[in-house]
């Protein structure tokens, strides 16, 4: 069953008409980004600096476009953003920028950065005893980079039990290192590991009912299995859809195939 | 003597104790003299590891939950190594960061290149809003940091190992304002951090040979105090910088700006121009990259005759 179809037209017709985003990237993490808004994330949409919020911090911000049409669906974000993606006047763009956008929390795009910020934010919120619970999201792909793994390491060491990381696991990584073992990797940092299909709101439901939120205790890693550009055939997959826009005939396919 | 390094751990108790936004990162360099502050503010210190890239990360975190963080290491990890760190939580989401390094330059003489950071300073220059401090007293740390650490921007405070020397008075450092050190008419040095030293010295033997020299020693060189060097080289129109720092995007690029629209200045600048290989004290790879009392004496004379 594929999740969410109204938004990835949404997706797609917001990055066609400004000629620049990830429309596979986006695809693949949405229905994890949809269901944290949608169940899980505590917010206020008139009020995106609420002092009791949840944050949500992106760190494969390359997904943006996901995460700003939920952020539209939840009213964080006005329609007016949403058709201003990636023009001059608007404040939406390819990677998120924290200095404009309501609702987003940490400008990212250069991968390894928004963990470990995220890991900052989890020990400032513990230090002055709040209990807002941190969710961030990264990519497989992303797991490459050096920093995650120093953050995974200090995140146990300092008992982050506020923090939720959820990893896009959708193969990008295996493409180069075919090693794919994350999930040990994972484990073996000290994190309480879950897997899940990461296009399905009935296992999100199931996993995130037994993780544990604390100000001491042991962080959760949500391993999220998913399709690089789920809901489109010809999208699917790793290769040269990454970063390359439809045409418009190639438009009135995918249309089709989420109509 | 104190020490600034010691200043820098007593300033952060003194503000810690009262502040309980300030929290202190280090990744394990001056844990033994951050004890004070690890015991009365034990949830607010944290040795984190050595993983400086990702401490610059969190400190943007810290930041974001309102907290005003202090990251402490060594200049050439924390700062080359942790920079597009810097550049893009600090400098481009303009979030709040002291940054306080020890061993910039030659401090750590004998461990080689790899601890030597002369690109610091340069480094910083590229952010518009980014204080960039060089406090060679611990009276101008004290009195610089806690003029600014609550401020949204980066503060960079490039703790020298060695005093200049000179005690000025807490009322005469002020953040951003350099110190008119001696009055003269025929040279004006610009100096900062410990190159004061030699910079009165080199003065001391200018004035035996009938030339008086005017001294502005720069404890802040972001803002840039532009208005009395540009006061100063009315009178003497002569300049020679001296900068223990790379001699791009430092001192002496401040200086020349203050320059714009006065005829006739010449100018020399003593600075650190490639790495300087090998081993020895701090005062032999200085004397390697010509920072050293003769040398300032040469380039003086030949820009005054």
């Amino acid at each position: 069953m594929i999740l969410n179809k109204d938004l990835r037209i949404k997706i797609v017709k917001m990055i066609t008409k400004a000629g620049e985003g990830h429309i596979p990237s986006s695809f693949s993490i949405l229905d994890i980004v949809h269901f944290l808004y949608n169940n899980i994330i505590k917010y206020k949409s008139r009020n995106p600096k609420w002092e009791k919020r949840d944050y949500f911090v992106l760190s494969k911000g390359h997904g943006a476009p996901a995460l700003y049409v939920v952020l539209n669906k939840f009213k964080i974000l006005k329609d007016k953003h949403i058709m201003e993606y990636g023009s001059k006047i608007g404040i939406l763009g390819g990677h998120p920028d924290a200095t404009k956008v309501p609702g987003v929390e940490a400008s990212t795009g250069s991968l390894g950065h928004g963990f470990p910020t995220a890991i900052g934010l989890a020990l400032g919120l513990k230090i002055q005893k709040k209990t807002n619970k941190i969710f961030v999201l990264i990519g497989d792909g992303e797991c490459h980079e050096g920093t995650i793994w120093e953050s995974a390491n200090i995140a146990t060491n300092l008992n982050l039990g506020n923090v939720c990381a959820i990893v896009d696991w959708n193969g990008s990584a295996a493409q180069l290192m075919p090693k794919d073992d994350l999930l040990n990797k994972w484990k073996a940092f000290g994190w309480k590991t879950f897997v899940v299909n990461g296009h399905s709101d009935d296992e999100f439901k199931k996993v995130f009912k037994k993780i544990k939120f604390s100000l001491n205790g042991t962080p959760s890693l949500v391993l999220a299995k998913t399709i690089k550009g789920k809901g489109v055939s010809f999208l699917e997959g790793h290769g040269k859809w990454h970063h390359k826009l439809p045409n418009k005939e190639e438009q009135k396919k995918i249309f089709k195939e989420l109509t | 003597m104190k020490k600034i390094r010691q200043q820098f751990a007593d300033t952060v108790l003194e503000v810690g104790v009262k502040d309980k936004k300030l929290v202190v990162m280090v990744a394990d360099i001056s844990h033994g003299i951050m004890q004070p502050f690890a015991k009365k503010c034990s949830n607010r210190y944290y040795n984190i590891g050595i993983c400086e890239s990702s401490i610059v990360n969190m400190a943007a975190g810290l930041s974001k939950s309102g907290l005003n963080p202090v990251v402490h290491t060594i200049a050439p990890f924390i700062t080359e190594r942790a920079f597009e760190q810097l550049k893009l939580d600090f400098g481009y989401q303009k979030q709040n960061l002291n940054l306080v390094s020890v061993g910039g330059s030659f401090d750590y003489s004998k461990l080689g290149c790899t601890h030597h950071c002369y690109t610091d300073v340069s480094l910083f220059s590229h952010f518009k809003d980014a204080s960039i401090m060089i406090p060679g007293s611990s009276e101008e740390f004290d009195v610089l940091f806690k003029k600014n650490y609550k401020k949204k921007n980066i503060k960079y405070f490039r703790i020298p190992e060695n005093s200049h020397e000179i005690t000025f008075k807490k009322k005469q450092i002020v953040f951003g304002k350099a110190i008119k050190v001696t009055d003269g008419k025929h040279l004006t040095i610009v100096v900062t951090g410990t190159q004061l030293k030699n910079a009165i010295e080199a003065k001391n033997i200018l004035f035996k040979q009938d030339y008086s020299v005017e001294i502005l020693y720069y404890h802040t060189i972001r803002p840039f105090d532009h208005l009395k060097l540009r006061a100063s080289l009315k009178k003497t129109k002569r300049l020679l910088t001296i900068e223990e720092l790379s001699a791009h995007g430092g001192l002496y690029d401040q200086c020349i700006r203050s320059t714009i629209g006065i005829n006739g200045i010449k100018t020399k600048q003593l600075a650190i121009f490639d790495f300087i290989r090998g081993y020895g004290s701090y005062e032999d790879l200085c004397s390697r990259a010509g920072l050293n009392t003769l040398n300032i004496v040469t380039k003086a004379l030949k820009l005054i005759k």
